[in-house]
């Protein structure tokens, strides 16, 4: 009877050690190996060092602070006499400029580069790098760990400005709700728009937070390119705009790239009725638009916007960027994996 | 094949190891071929100042490169995730994420190492009341004493159950008493696990150490077990204390397989090294009754580690010049 118990067992224990060896193992070194956790514990780490409910607070009113002002700018419109869509309009107009040059702008882009440039450089500077390669998590795990937590805090902080900014317009102008919903579509792309520059971002600071040896050297290095890409190029087109397009400089303006895929997501979104009343000094700004009129001079009539220089496609400069971005993210795992760690 | 399980039966193992900084002109061969066999036990790393031993133990965790030949932790290659699995690593002057408690420094390098969030917390505390640190467990780190830093980092590279601890210079910077408790936790420590430790104090080694590995310049000088060293080592100095060394000085002055003979100043005793031991071990009984002289001490000194390793060192210097 025992021996015969004994059997049975014996027959049944290799079929539920099969099933663990050849299903349930795989499977969970699989996730053991890619959706490890160890990353999630790098991300939860490092985002909590770069967050602290004092620093978020002081960092929106820093994204905020010039927007508010602009803001304040009178449109001379009565927002009672003009429907809710109209009224939504202007509100994201005089949104629009303070958005993308400040909030999802220079300090935005700033923003990041100030908050990532530590993250690799003042590690492996400081010494605490040293400890942390040598525990068995692999470098990409480190690298991706503290991206994705520089990509959340972004995440979060473009969310509550962009909001905060909605209403912030809808208060200052009409103090409507409606208008408030109207707007929605407008800030959503705004949101999208803000995960394209978070994303680029990042990627460009990482990928130097990687390679250079003073965090102060990556957070120049984000601030110079930020001021050429928002204000040297602008001065460009103002002062030798001839040669913009002669020389084919819009190659290289970042601004421009990220102006016209601002636009895309407006486009794609309908988050605002093309018309030369914005399109006209955004274009100014940005080089998007063409400068020339487009209202018939014989019928006189609005054709509904300008026309766009369209020097690379929309899509195309989201792509182009896109791609960058992820390279940049490759190039920055790649020089941590090759980086010597010593104090 | 016996190659290959010969490399997993050693806890760390390298052939031809080598490391050179820079390039060119500015080229700096730091480590020069070293071939370790690091036993289960306590093995330490000796050598003066700038000798190579932080430059091998960054290249055994995988913190840099290595520029020739090979190393392995239990069998799996040095600077993989699987090695690094195995290893728990102390650096040299190790620092720390300061704005943390001790136990959330723990718990966060317990997770990295594997750990579930549970499992780390028993696991920190553990560690923490073992390193007595457990009433400063909610304490920043920066508020730490260099001695409780220095514990920490033992806890930190502990925490994850490595079977390989590799320490570099654990007690620098910390004062007689922290020093004897450092070492009295890694000796207690090697009955799990075994230990790689550097130190240029060579009395700390002999305390914790049964075998040794001494490099200088790069090159490894010799590595064998204490005991082995000293064997072969002996000296052929003997001292000898009687109630009248003054008389016996001047009596072994004139025999002619003695080579040197003098009274130390520091304790009066009679300092001989014969070219012939066992005449002189002959000698001196007959000497002692003849004279009806009383014997306090006749012995050859154990040569301490310490004097070994200058000798070594210095016989080296000699062959450079
Ligand atoms: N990052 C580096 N770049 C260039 N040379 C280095 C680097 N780190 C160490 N060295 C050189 O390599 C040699 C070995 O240094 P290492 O720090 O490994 O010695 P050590 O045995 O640990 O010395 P110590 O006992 O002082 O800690 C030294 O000549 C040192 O100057
Ligand atoms: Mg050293």
């Amino acid at each position: 009877m025992k021996s015969n118990k004994l059997n049975l067992t014996d027959e049944i224990k290799p079929k539920v050690d099969g099933f663990n060896n050849k299903v349930l193992q795989p499977i969970k070194s699989w996730f053991s190996k890619y959706i490890s956790k160890k990353i999630f514990i790098v991300i939860k780490k490092t985002f909590f060092d770069i967050y602290s409910l004092k620093k978020l607070i002081i960092t929106i009113i820093f994204l905020l602070f010039v927007p508010t002002i602009f803001i304040f700018l009178p449109t001379g419109v009565d927002f009672g006499l003009i429907s809710t869509h109209h009224a939504a309009t202007i509100i994201s107009i005089a949104i629009l400029f303070p958005a993308f040059f400040f909030t999802l702008g220079i300090f935005f882009a700033l923003m990041i580069g100030f908050s990532g440039s530590s993250l690799i450089a003042e590690e492996v500077k400081s010494g605490t790098m040293l400890i942390l390669v040598s525990k068995p998590i692999s470098r990409i795990k480190i690298f991706l760990g503290k991206y994705i937590a520089v990509i959340f805090y972004g995440m979060l902080i473009s969310f509550i400005s962009i909001f905060t900014l909605g209403w912030i317009g809808v208060l200052m102008k009409s103090a409507n709700i409606d208008h408030f919903i109207s707007l929605l579509p407008f800030l959503t792309a705004l949101y999208f728009y803000s995960l394209f520059i978070l994303f680029l971002f990042t990627s460009i600071t990482m990928a130097l937070s990687s390679i250079f040896k003073k965090p102060r050297t990556v957070s120049i290095t984000v601030f110079i390119l930020v001021i050429f890409s928002f204000i040297a190029f602008f001065l460009i087109r103002i002062f030798i705009g001839q040669f913009y397009g002669i020389y084919q400089i819009y190659h290289f303006d970042l601004g421009y790239h990220l102006g016209n895929v601002f636009v895309l997501f407006i486009e794609t979104l309908n988050a605002i009725p093309p018309s030369a009343a914005w399109q006209m000094l955004f274009g100014q700004l940005t080089g998007v638009y063409s400068l020339t009129s487009t209202i018939d001079p014989d019928q006189g009539i609005n054709l509904g916007g300008l026309e766009k220089t369209n020097y690379y496609l929309p899509i195309f400069s989201l792509l182009i960027w896109v791609l960058i971005a992820a390279l940049l993210l490759f190039f920055g795992i790649w020089s941590l994996k090759k980086r010597e760690i010593s104090i | 094949m016996i190659q290959k399980n010969l490399k997993i039966n050693y806890e760390v193992w390298s052939e031809r190891l080598t490391k050179i900084y820079g390039k060119g002109k500015e080229a700096l061969e730091a480590v020069s071929k070293i071939d370790l066999r690091v036993k289960p036990g306590v093995h330490g790393f000796l050598g003066p100042n700038g000798a190579g031993k932080t430059t091998t133990y960054n290249m055994l965790v995988g913190a840099i490169s290595i520029s020739e030949g090979k190393a392995k932790i239990r069998g799996k290659k040095a600077g993989s995730v699987a090695a690094k699995q195995v290893i728990g690593f102390l650096p040299q002057d190790p620092v720390f994420y300061e704005d943390m408690t001790g136990e959330d420094y723990l718990i966060y390098m317990g997770q990295l190492g594997g750990l579930k969030s549970k499992e780390a917390k028993r696991k920190a505390q553990e560690l923490l009341d073992y390193f007595d640190l457990f009433d400063a467990r909610n304490r920043e780190i920066s508020k730490y004493s260099s001695g409780m830093k220095q514990k920490i980092g033992i806890a930190a590279a502990l925490i994850h159950d490595p079977k390989v601890l590799i320490l570099d210079e654990p007690t620098a910077n910390l004062d007689p008493l922290g020093r004897a408790d450092v070492i009295k936790k890694i000796r207690d420590l090697s009955d799990k696990v075994s230990v790689f430790v550097s130190s240029h104090i060579l009395s700390e080694i002999e305390q914790m150490c049964e075998d040794v590995t001494m490099i200088n310049h790069g090159k490894i000088v010799i590595s064998d077990s204490i005991k082995n060293i000293k064997k072969s080592y002996v000296s052929n100095l003997y001292i000898l204390d009687t109630d009248m060394n003054e008389k016996f000085l001047e009596m072994l002055k004139n025999i002619d397989f003695i080579s040197k003979v003098r009274i130390e100043e520091i304790d009066g005793k009679i300092h001989i090294i014969p070219k012939d031991q066992d005449k002189l071990r002959e000698l001196i009984p007959q000497m002692l009754i003849k004279n009806k002289a009383t014997l306090y001490s006749f012995h050859q000194p154990e040569l301490s580690l310490q004097d070994i390793f200058m000798e070594i060192m210095a016989k080296k210097e000699d062959i450079k010049k």
